[in-house]
């Protein structure tokens, strides 16, 4: 009964309030578009009046310069590199610390709060600060970039790979506790292959992410595509950025098409 | 102690079922007083932090060969009865011997090894799902070996043989290679006992096995774990809500209400009066 009181309370009759309510939760939304507007300076006239700057550069960026094609495959294997690195090092940290942050198998409550910290931490530092703070250790260059994307994603994926763990069937892992089997089993023959497919897949996506977060990086000196875009756009060589453009837009789609057939395999 | 007089005065098979079981119950009972006690629960209570105590002085002896169903209504402790035997939840009294050792007493390692001789079956077969039927089945035997040989999932080379007869034990043999995530609710139940075989235990305790499956399916478990105590010398004790089922497979039934043993004697000699009262409420 419970159940069909709170389907009722809860159907669109009922939750929408009056009609006065609606002009008025409407009004606010507008009120904080408008509020937004203002906050962003929106000058759409500016962009009418402008947009042959925007024609110009396209043209000048026309035909892209596929000569640059022999000179790309190094910073393109760079970026690709960044993004395995990146993620293998996020993997391999998150794992161990999303054992100790899910709540079902951590095995003691200040470790399981010391892993959800870390966790928070590294999360809440976008990965650009974290490719900044590791310039000034170890200089410009790709290493710094990758340690950047691999401490952002370790955040990211101890998050979901905790998740994932809290979520699993418990069923299993009680049977195998039963039987006699010592902890290490019980986690390697019940916990790893019931959650292992998830976290491959999260892993997976992260590798996507990465990919195309690398290229941002590269503006920040971290080197592969996005340096090699950045310096391009210095020297005025639209053609080559249209190129890089084009060179960017077949690697982010692949890497999304290739992760979403190996995510669709191991489930 | 009037348990053991239950068991001594084992009368014949009540019914053709257990015809199709030949000597099981006769065997048990011409054992007598000379019978393997493989479990005895002896003053068990099992009072909660909130004042509710689910278990009073429950006393319980199973022999090799002998199958006793439990019976009751919701709530009236016989899961929780099952939940402290095998060390799942801890009692505040009693003791409950099994394997030569009180499991009630003990824990960590020492639990753990003593598991070993009790092996559960549940209302849900809880197999991994990923994994094959036949590597399930050598998951039971885990116990016994070192944690280093069996890392990353492998399974010992020495159980793989026994774990197939297992399965062949339970019928199964020819899903073995394939995905226990695809078993039929009465297949994986059915893979769980072959399971619980491989862990090589005295006792096989079943808390409610057939809950969940349609009748043909709770049937063969049912025949299953009467042939566990029958041909392979077992003591099994099985948690059922369906006295029907009780009465045709069980050597022995004890009735549960209010967390206390109501009656403990050989199933023929049962009345269905006696199995109604545990279903009326203690208010009314």
């Amino acid at each position: 009964m419970n159940r069909v009181s709170s389907l009722r309370v809860a159907s669109p009759q009922t939750s929408r309030g009056s009609p006065l309510a609606r002009i008025a939760a409407l009004a606010a939304f507008v009120a904080l578009f408008v509020q937004a507007c203002v906050g962003v300076h929106a000058r759409p006239q500016d962009l009418l009046t402008g947009a042959h700057g925007m024609a110009d550069i396209l043209a000048r960026a026309m035909p892209p310069d596929f000569s640059q094609f022999d000179a790309s495959l190094t910073p393109i294997l760079e970026t690709i590199d960044l993004a395995v690195f990146g993620t293998v090092f996020a993997v391999l940290l998150a794992f161990p610390l999303a054992l100790l942050a899910a709540a079902n198998v951590s095995p003691a409550r200040p470790l399981y709060y010391i892993a959800r910290s870390i966790i928070g931490i590294t999360r809440a530092v976008p990965d650009l600060v974290w490719a900044l703070l590791f310039v000034t250790a170890v200089g410009l260059g790709p290493f710094p970039g990758a340690l950047a994307l691999g401490l952002h994603s370790v955040g990211m994926l101890g998050r979901l790979f905790a998740e994932v763990i809290e979520d699993m069937e418990m069923g299993p892992v009680e049977a195998l506790t039963l039987t006699g089997a010592s902890r290490m089993q019980v986690f390697t023959h019940a916990v790893v292959p019931g959650v292992l497919p998830t976290l491959l897949g999260i892993s997976l996506f992260r590798f996507d992410e990465n990919l195309r977060s690398s290229l941002v990086l590269g503006f920040v000196g971290a080197g592969g595509i996005g340096f090699e875009l950045l310096t391009a756009m210095n020297l005025f060589q639209y053609r080559t950025v249209s190129f890089l453009l084009i060179v960017t837009f077949v690697l982010v789609i692949a890497a999304e098409r290739g992760s979403a057939y190996l995510r669709s395999r191991v489930q | 102690m009037s348990t053991l007089h239950t068991v001594v005065a084992l009368g014949p098979a009540p019914d053709s079922e257990r015809g199709a079981v030949p000597g099981g119950a006769d065997r048990a009972m011409l054992r007598g007083v000379q019978a393997d006690v493989r479990l005895a629960v002896r003053g068990l209570t099992m009072r909660y932090p909130n004042g509710h105590t689910a278990l009073h002085n429950v006393n319980l002896t199973v022999h090799a060969g002998e199958m006793v169903v439990i019976l009751g209504s919701n709530g009236c402790g016989k899961s929780t009865l099952m939940k402290c035997v095998v060390g799942l939840n801890r009692p505040t009294g009693g003791s409950v011997e099994a394997g030569g050792r009180d499991l009630a007493a003990l824990t960590g390692q020492p639990l753990r090894v003593a598991r070993m001789s009790v092996a559960l079956i549940s209302q849900h077969a809880n197999l991994v799902k990923r994994r094959s039927v036949l590597a399930n089945v050598c998951t039971g035997a885990l116990g016994r070996h070192r944690t280093w040989s069996t890392m990353f999932g492998c399974v010992p080379k020495s159980e793989i043989e026994p774990a197939r007869g297992y399965l062949d034990e339970v019928g199964l043999l020819p899903l073995a290679a394939q995905r226990a995530g695809t078993l039929s609710g009465g297949q994986a139940q059915r893979v769980a006992v072959a399971r619980a075989l491989a862990q090589r235990p005295e006792v096989v305790l079943a808390d409610e096995p057939v809950a969940s499956l349609d009748p043909e399916a709770a049937d063969e478990v049912m025949r299953l774990l009467r042939r566990l105590a029958t041909d392979d010398q077992l003591a099994v004790v099985c948690v059922l809500p369906q006295p029907e089922l009780a009465t045709r497979y069980a050597d022995r039934l004890i009735g549960m209400r209010g967390g206390r043993i109501e009656f403990d004697e050989r199933a023929s000699s049962v009345s269905m009066q006696q199995i109604s009262n545990l279903y009326v409420s203690e208010t009314s």
